[in-house]
This record gives C-alpha cells, structure tokens and sequence, in this order.
C-alpha cells in the first residue's frame, strides 16, 4: 500500500502505521480513509494529499 | 530594573525588544529590531503566556520576578507556540518555579522535548480545540491554529475580557520603543511596511491556514489582540484584520506595477529605468523599482504581495537567470504567491535564454504572464523602440 505526502507540511501517511490517534486502525490504504479525515500534524483535508 | 507594563486589568507585558539583531530566523534583516512579547496574567492564578529569545533573557527576568515574586506561585505558562524565539526562556522559568505546569498542544509537547529536555512530562497539562480552563475571574479556551505558521500554534482567548493572544499571527518587525499600542503609533505610516514583511515572508506561504484562523476568530468578540511581536491592538483591529485578510488570499492592495532587476554592469538596470519612464508617462503611478543585487530578497517578496504587477527583467547568467532574480522568483513561488501579473524582460550578450526560464518558473498558481518577452541583446538599441511600447502596453493593459 502507497505512502501518501501531506502538500503543505509534508507529514506522511503510512498506511502500515494508520493513525490511531484519530481511530484509524494500521493497515488502512489513504485511499479508504473517510473523507473527512484530516492531517494529524497541520489540519488539511485528504484533497491535499499527494503519493509519495 | 524591571520594565513590566501593565496592559489591562491584571494583565501585563513582560517582553522586551532587540535592535542588535542582525537577521531574524537567521535569514531576514531586522534594521529596525524586533520585539519578543509575553504577557502575564496575575488572576487566583498566576498564568505566563508564552517566554522569549534569550537575547532578552535580562529583561524577560527581571519583569516576571517583578510580578510572581519569592513567594508567589507561577501556576501555569501557556505555551501557544514553540518556536525558539518564544521558548528559549522555558527551561529557565520552569526551573525558577518549579510548580508551573505548562498548557500547550500536544503537538508542541512533543517538540519542546525534542528541543529541549528539561520540563518532566508530568508537568505538561495538553490542551485541544474548544477546552477551556480558568483562573479565577478569568476564563481561557484554546483554538488551534495549525501552520500559521507552525502545526503545533495554538491561539489562546480569554473570554471574560475578550483578548485573543495570537501567537505570531498579528506580529509584526520592528523593536517596541515605549508604545506598546497600535493606538499609540502612526502603523500606516511607520509599521505597515515590516508588518508587511513579517506576514509574508513567516507566514506568506499559508494564506489558507491563515483564512481558517481569521473565520475561527470571526465567531469570536475580540477587544484587544496581544501577538508575540510587534504592537497590541485594541482599538481599529478591523484595520489589520482586513491586512491579513488581503494577505492571506493573496490580493494585492496596491494597483501598481513593481520592478525588479537583476543587472552586471548597467545595461538592464538601464532598460529597466526606461520601462519604468514609458509606465509613468502612460499614467501609471507610485512605480516601485528595486535592484534584485542588493536589495534582500525578503523586501522583494513583501513588495510581491503588496502590488498586482510585477516587471522582472535579467541579465542571462551562465544560460541561467541572474542568480538573485532567480532567488527571488523561486521565494515567490516558495511562498505560494497569487493572482499576480508578470511580465518579463531578458538580457543576453549570445543567448538570451532568460527569458524562457522565467517562463518557465513563474508558471505556477494562477498567476499570468503578459505575451512579449522584451529581449535586449548586451543594451537596448533605438530600433527596439516600438518592442519597448508593445511590452509596456501589454503590461498596463492587464
């Protein structure tokens, strides 16, 4: 599964990792995210996105 | 002695200002200084919000031991940001006061101990969008307000007396000279221009993050803001707000045209100086010109967002853009700029291919590009007359 780069503050998505913190289990593909889920680290929505 | 100031009922400032600073953040100049704000709130609790740079570590000291003195208790030190030029002093203070217990994001949590490792973790008291704690009369909520310009940037409001601290957000350059208000200072005519600059070259790049934070702010009734640089505003905050408005969506607030060159020996400062005469005597007003070599880049950028159209002439550097035209280009485009017009003029003594790579760079966002590429081979000659009105004409027809 695909690595997935934050535009503005470059945090990365793992999907092997999730984010627990906001009850995203590990082994969540970026693609099945909900759409309203946000970047932990700066706020933005999944639009700004990119693959690693 | 102790400068603290008394700002409101039981709030004072206890910053201070350094004009010996040569560059801020290692990379802008401050000519004119900078001042490092904190504020302390002496309520049932006593409340620090946010330390300062060590170079005003004398000061910083001498106001807090004024205030929270050897038998006083500093209950908590509201961190909204963790940047070194605010945070520098937190080690100290936490060590001073042994029982202060620090309120920031839990993302700033995690950075103070990655800078520093002083502050048990038992101290950290984490807080998110919408808590809120009190003081006693005083009563705080915390709104995030991540990348403006940091992710971990809280804002802090206290709601009895209507005060938003702002972290950076509403800071400005420029060293703090015994008024600490707005009110009490011409800002139009003696601040805006390194408020100006502050904005755009800290926080230029997050117009979004920024339009976030002022709609956050816009549910709110704000009395007085209290930034970590610069003057407090209290009165005419409309004024600034409309600023950082403009800023942030990248509008212009002057119709003019700006020009900048980048020139070796004279010959494109020279057509420069004749493009801007044909713009006056077209009509055009309050050109503003500058010489990419030796002006820093970061006056360059703050004059970007300040004017709608931008004339950017260069010499062909080893097939490349004159180093500093490029620099501040690429700042231009680092700092996500917008809705701006560009036209651009190209010098080369062989082959000028100036021209083509500013094409190429300034083709990001939505920003346009008039048609011509005004081309001087070493200096403009007279038969490029009717060239020089063509590209003058395309620029004021935008």
């Amino acid at each position: 599964m695909k690595k997935y780069v934050c535009k503005i503050c470059k945090h990365v998505y793992d999907p092997a990792v999730g984010d627990p913190d906001s009850g995203i289990a590990p082994g969540t593909a970026f693609e099945d995210l909900p759409d309203d889920w946000t970047c932990p680290l700066c706020g933005v929505g999944k639009e700004d996105f990119e693959e690693e | 002695m102790n400068n603290a100031r008394k700002i409101s009922e039981d709030l004072y400032w206890v910053g201070s200002s350094d004009r010996r600073l040569n560059l801020f953040e290692n990379i802008m100049p401050v000519p004119q200084g900078v001042s490092y704000n904190a504020y302390l709130l002496k309520d049932e609790k006593n409340v620090l919000i946010d330390t300062s740079d060590n170079s005003v570590s004398e000061q910083f000291f001498e106001n807090l031991y004024s205030l929270v003195g050897d038998n006083e208790k500093l209950d908590y030190i509201i961190v909204n940001h963790v940047e070194p030029d605010h945070s520098s002093l937190l080690c100290r203070t936490a060590y001073e006061y042994p029982e202060a217990k620090i309120i920031c994001s839990a993302q700033a949590q995690k950075m103070i101990l990655q800078f520093f490792d002083c502050i048990a973790t038992e101290r950290f008291i984490t807080v998110k969008e919408g808590d809120k704690m009190s003081f006693g009369k005083h009563e705080f909520t915390f709104c995030t307000a991540p990348m403006v310009h940091w992710p971990e940037v809280i804002v802090s409001y206290d709601i009895t007396t209507k005060t938003l601290f702002s972290a950076d957000a509403f800071g400005t350059f420029k060293a703090l000279n015994g008024n600490l208000f707005a009110d009490e200072v011409n800002f139009d005519r003696d601040w805006l221009d390194e408020a100006r600059r502050y904005y755009t070259n800290i926080v230029g790049k997050y117009g979004t993050q920024v339009q976030n934070l002022l709609k956050k702010a816009s549910m709110l009734e704000i009395n007085m803001i209290c930034p970590l640089h610069g003057p407090i505003w209290r009165e005419n905050i409309g004024y600034f707000v409309d600023k950082y408005d403009k800023w942030s969506r990248y509008e212009a607030e002057d119709d003019t045209i700006l020009i900048i060159y980048g020139s070796l020996y004279g010959h494109t400062e020279s057509a420069a100086n004749i493009v801007a005469s044909r713009l006056a005597e077209a009509g055009q007003k309050n050109i503003a010109m500058y010489d990419a070599s030796v002006t820093h880049p970061s006056y360059l950028l703050s004059e970007a967002f300040r004017c709608r159209r931008i004339v950017i002439l260069s010499s062909t550097y080893n097939a490349e853009i004159y180093t500093p035209v490029k620099i501040f280009i690429d700042e231009m485009k680092s700092h996500n700029l917008q809705n701006r017009v560009f036209a651009v003029a190209e010098n080369g003594t062989w082959a000028p291919t100036a021209g083509k790579q500013m094409r190429e760079m300034l083709a990001f966002n939505n920003n346009v590009i008039t048609d011509t590429t005004l081309t001087i081979k070493s200096a403009l000659n007279e038969s490029q007359k009717d060239s020089v009105d063509k590209f003058v004409n395309e620029i004021l027809n935008k």
